[in-house]
């Protein structure tokens, strides 16, 4: 089983830098400290935030040992304005605007590792999808 | 003005009944417009020796605001080949995760005062699993960078 994730950089010459950005990294997504493949998912979801834009509890870290589990989300706005923001406990991590997306590592095993999101406006749509480390 | 991108693709023949083959784009702009990010620090390549938690990138000044929220976008990788060898990622002392080795991330960043009152400001922290040298490469793609300024006191 292997699960691939690649991430692509670019920026042309004289654009962001005088010289190019072509940054490509692929990694194959493993369980803690061996190099078996990670076999769980959350599968692809979405989640629509319809009213009031209160935060919201996308994954519970009491829900998940402790692991190298790795989490996408994805802001499917196409409004510049509109974001949500990503908290883990209550550290604000980031804000993600319409269109963005990302893609990091998630240490779960505890109510302090909650990954909460808030969005900046109602009827907003995220895209997520957690690989768990079972 | 600058465009500069960011995809991602993650694929899978055998996690799934059905093969799993997801791919996004973005572009990156300054925090709610649509005008591209301009500043960068440049990609760093690093060979950590000592398990310490460092400061990866200039973070909020004291008593100062005025990068707070701004677009900042980070990619961090773990270089490392040896599938035991692990960074821990932090932002103001809260544990994002573990890089394993050849593992990367991209995360939006903010940079915020700290919600718990532990005198961090937006730090983005990362700690080696082990003393005997690990490579790590990182970058920060953002609207700005608040620069500290030169300390001349002796023992500071």
């Amino acid at each position: 089983m292997a699960i691939t994730a690649t991430v692509t950089l670019t920026s042309a010459a004289g654009d962001l830098l005088t010289d190019a950005l072509a940054l490509s990294t692929s990694a194959n997504l493993t369980a803690a400290g061996v190099s078996t493949a990670l076999v769980g998912t959350s599968g692809l979801g979405r989640k629509k935030l319809a009213s009031g834009h209160a935060q919201y509890t996308l994954f519970d870290g009491d829900a998940y040992a402790n692991g190298a589990h790795k989490i996408y989300l994805k802001n499917t706005s196409i409004t510049a304005e509109e974001y949500f923001t990503i908290e883990i406990n209550s550290e604000q991590m980031g804000k993600l605007y319409a269109g963005d997306w990302c893609f990091f590592p998630w240490e779960a095993n505890a109510d302090t590792n909650d990954i909460k999101i808030d969005p900046s406006a109602d009827n907003m749509v995220l895209e997520y999808m957690l690989f768990i480390d079972e | 003005m600058a465009t500069t991108t960011a995809a991602i693709t993650l694929t899978s023949a055998d996690l799934l009944t059905d093969a799993l083959s997801l791919s996004a784009t973005s572009t990156l702009h300054k925090a709610g417009s649509t005008e591209g990010l301009d500043q960068t620090t440049g990609m760093a390549h690093a060979y950590l020796t000592a398990t310490t938690a460092i400061d990866i990138f200039p973070a909020l000044i004291e008593a100062s605001i005025a990068f707070e929220n701004k677009s900042n976008w980070v990619y961090i990788c773990n270089l490392s080949t040896d599938e035991t060898e692990f960074l821990t990622v932090k932002i103001c002392e809260q544990v994002i995760g573990k890089l394993y080795a050849g593992d990367f991330l991209w995360m939006p960043w903010s940079m915020r005062e700290s919600q718990n009152a532990n005198d961090h400001h937006g730090d983005i922290t990362i700690a080696p699993s082990v003393n005997t040298g690990m490579h790590v490469e990182f970058t920060c793609i953002n609207e700005g960078t608040e620069y500290h300024t030169e300390n001349t006191s002796a023992g500071q």
